[in-house]
């Protein structure tokens, strides 16, 4: 795999779900090339497929035909297991509601996808440390969720996609709960993660969150529209 | 990855999933304790039914070593058959006498008969005793009873209706205390005794309370004094010099009673031989009944303990959709979210055992304080316990377990 090559490769990408005896193409053959270090707005209207997109990018689903590769390799056929482990190392995932687990601290929250990695756990503990402090949530290590603002859930939750270092970042409407003026902050910090050189796939149907990325993708019923 | 790396990562993961099992567990608190109490109620009954029938089998062993492996005990009347009206004093003097003499094998044979509901006094005290027992020499001796002190029944005594007298443990501890009964008189009913030796404490309960509640007099005493019928008694006990081959001697012995009865070969016989053999027959029997009715009992409490565990982490696994979903998403896999369900499941089991142990040790107690069972703790008994939890995990948490590992992340994550 040379440095050329896109970390996201997608080929005639479709996905039918079947509903008793009717199909339903809900993606209609994407063709779509990442390269690392890229900051994609995925834009589009509900209906339109870009959250099965998402779920396909991030080994949530499988296509039903087409190829995609994940830094070079072929996710098609692979085994269960091994999507777990791509989804936990080279994957970090934020939502839109935040899903932080309500009865541990944050701290154990961030730490959780490192849990099911190989870091030991001493590491793991440093390092979501340190990412609370940069989403500056550092004195708020021992609060359970429940006690933080929805900014400061979705800080956290951005600090646990973080801690098993992924090289890409799937975000799902990840400002679609909050106020403009907390939004800012996570749109910030996003900026500041993909200056760091992380790459970003952000799902989104604000035109003025779309903005801010590098490059937009609309899908238009199943269709990449522009590009 | 490698397999050895991988290897090496299964403890590590095992104590996380562990650590988040009981976080877990602990944010659920009213939903644990539910499971851990319907396990522990089917534990209990467990423990209670094992200690039972543990304790039925050392009582069964105590009473067979009382009564002896060389000894056999005959009684007048056929006590599996009896017929309404049916003479029971069918065993004479000389019988005994014929025994004693032509047995082979036999070294000590006792006659005895009893007089129920007798009254013993010792200066101002009294004591209500159910069983007076008239008996030849060598009473202590024959029933393999060691004497506390003093000495046995002789013959002379025997020979001359001796106003003497062996005292139990139950009788002795009431009219005397911690002193020595031996020398003293006591009055049985209104005949003064000589006590010349006091039995040691045996401690078993049979027929109409323990053995140790009575008092033994010559047979001659007992006869005369209390106007008896001085021909017949009611059971004998011979002792034989090598316990191994009873069935011989048995055979022996009832061939010369239904020869000295003069019965035909079409009679039944008047009297009943039992030795040690039948008597663990017959509570081999009462103990396979015991043990099937109370296994069932435990079972079906167990299995319900089982379908508490079950239903709860259904409705565990549906509550914890989302986090179960948000784990897979972050690469949590099958097996790991497997395992989390599981390890809950035997902590709780676990926990629920340790507490079912405690409950039936107590319901044991109460019911060996009312005299139902003997329970006896014992090893086997927890480690019993500590298997059946873990198989009641294993067994009735794999199906939610299950489920949960086949979470859609998307499914799940779509209803938070």
């Amino acid at each position: 795999m040379s440095d050329a090559a896109p970390l996201v490769a997608l080929e005639g990408v479709t996905r039918t779900y079947v509903q008793g005896e009717q199909e339903i193409h809900v993606l209609k053959g994407i063709g779509l090339e990442i390269a690392a270090g890229e900051f994609v707005a995925l834009q589009g209207p509900s209906g339109s497929g870009k959250s099965t997109l998402l779920h396909i990018l991030g080994l949530l689903d499988r296509p039903s035909g087409g190829r995609y590769r994940l830094d070079g390799e072929d996710v098609a056929g692979l085994p269960d297991d091994r999507l777990s482990e791509l989804r936990n190392r080279t994957l970090g995932f934020l939502f839109q509601s935040f899903y932080l687990v309500p009865y541990i601290s944050t701290l154990d929250n961030v730490m959780l996808p490192g849990l099911y990695g190989p870091t030991p756990t001493r590491e793991l503990r440093r390092r979501a440390g340190e990412l609370l402090v940069q989403v500056g949530l550092g004195d708020r290590l021992d609060f359970r969720p429940g006690q933080l603002s929805g900014g400061q859930q979705q800080r956290a939750a951005l600090a646990r996609a973080l801690v098993n270092d992924p090289r890409l970042l799937l975000a799902d409407e990840p400002t679609g709960q909050l106020d403009s003026a907390t939004s800012a902050e996570i749109l910030e910090l996003l900026d500041t993660i993909h200056s760091q050189g992380r790459t970003l796939i952000l799902v989104t149907h604000d035109p003025e969150t779309a903005a801010r990325a590098e490059r937009r993708i609309v899908l238009h019923d199943g269709r990449i529209a522009t590009s | 990855m490698t397999a050895a790396s991988r290897l090496l990562e299964t403890p590590r993961l095992f104590m996380r999933l562990l650590r988040m099992a009981l976080e877990a567990l602990w944010a659920y608190k009213l939903r644990s304790a539910f499971v851990v109490c319907g396990v522990a109620l089917g534990i209990a009954s467990l423990t209670i039914i094992v200690a039972a029938v543990d304790g039925a089998e050392r009582k069964a062993l105590e009473i067979v070593k009382f009564f002896g492996p060389d000894a056999a005990f005959v009684l007048g009347g056929d006590i599996e058959s009896r017929a309404v009206g049916q003479r029971t004093l069918t065993l004479s003097y000389a019988d005994a006498r014929a025994i004693r003499e032509s047995l082979p094998g036999a070294y000590l044979v006792v006659p005895m008969r009893a007089k129920g509901g007798v009254t013993v006094r010792f200066a101002d005290k009294q004591e209500n005793l159910p069983i007076a027992v008239g008996a030849t020499a060598g009473y202590a001796e024959v029933w393999n009873w060691p004497l506390a002190e003093g000495r046995d029944l002789s013959t002379e005594d025997v020979e001359r209706g001796a106003k003497v007298a062996l005292i139990g443990d139950t009788p002795a501890r009431e009219l005397f205390g911690n002193s020595s009964p031996v020398g003293r008189t006591i009055l049985l009913d209104r005949l003064p005794l000589q006590v010349v030796g006091r039995l040691s404490y045996r401690g078993l309960s049979g027929g109409g309370g323990s053995v140790d509640d009575r008092i033994i007099l010559p047979i001659t005493t007992l006869t005369q004094r209390f106007n008896l019928d001085r021909q017949y008694f009611r059971a004998l006990r011979v002792k034989f010099h090598d316990s191994e081959n009873m069935a011989f001697h048995v055979a022996n012995l009832r061939s010369l009673l239904r020869h000295l009865h003069g019965l035909k070969s079409s009679e039944k016989d008047d009297f009943s031989i039992l030795t040690a053999d039948e008597i663990l027959q017959f509570l081999s029997m009462f103990k396979g009944g015991l043990l099937v009715f109370l296994g069932v009992t435990a079972l079906v409490a167990v299995v319900v303990g089982g379908f508490v565990l079950a239903n709860l982490f259904y409705l565990s696994v549906s509550e914890r959709r989302t986090e179960i979903g948000l784990k897979k998403a972050l690469g949590a896999s099958r097996r790991a979210i497997l395992l989390q369900v599981l390890i809950e499941a035997v902590l709780l089991t676990l926990l629920g055992a340790l507490l079912g142990m405690v409950l039936g040790m107590a319901m044991g107690q109460l019911l060996e304080r009312l005299e139902i069972l003997e329970i006896v703790f014992s090893w086997k008994v927890f480690f019993l316990s500590l298997a059946a939890a873990v198989a009641i995990g294993v067994l009735f948490g794999l199906k939610p377990a299950r489920q949960a590992a086949a979470l859609d992340p998307i499914e799940a994550l779509k209803g938070g």
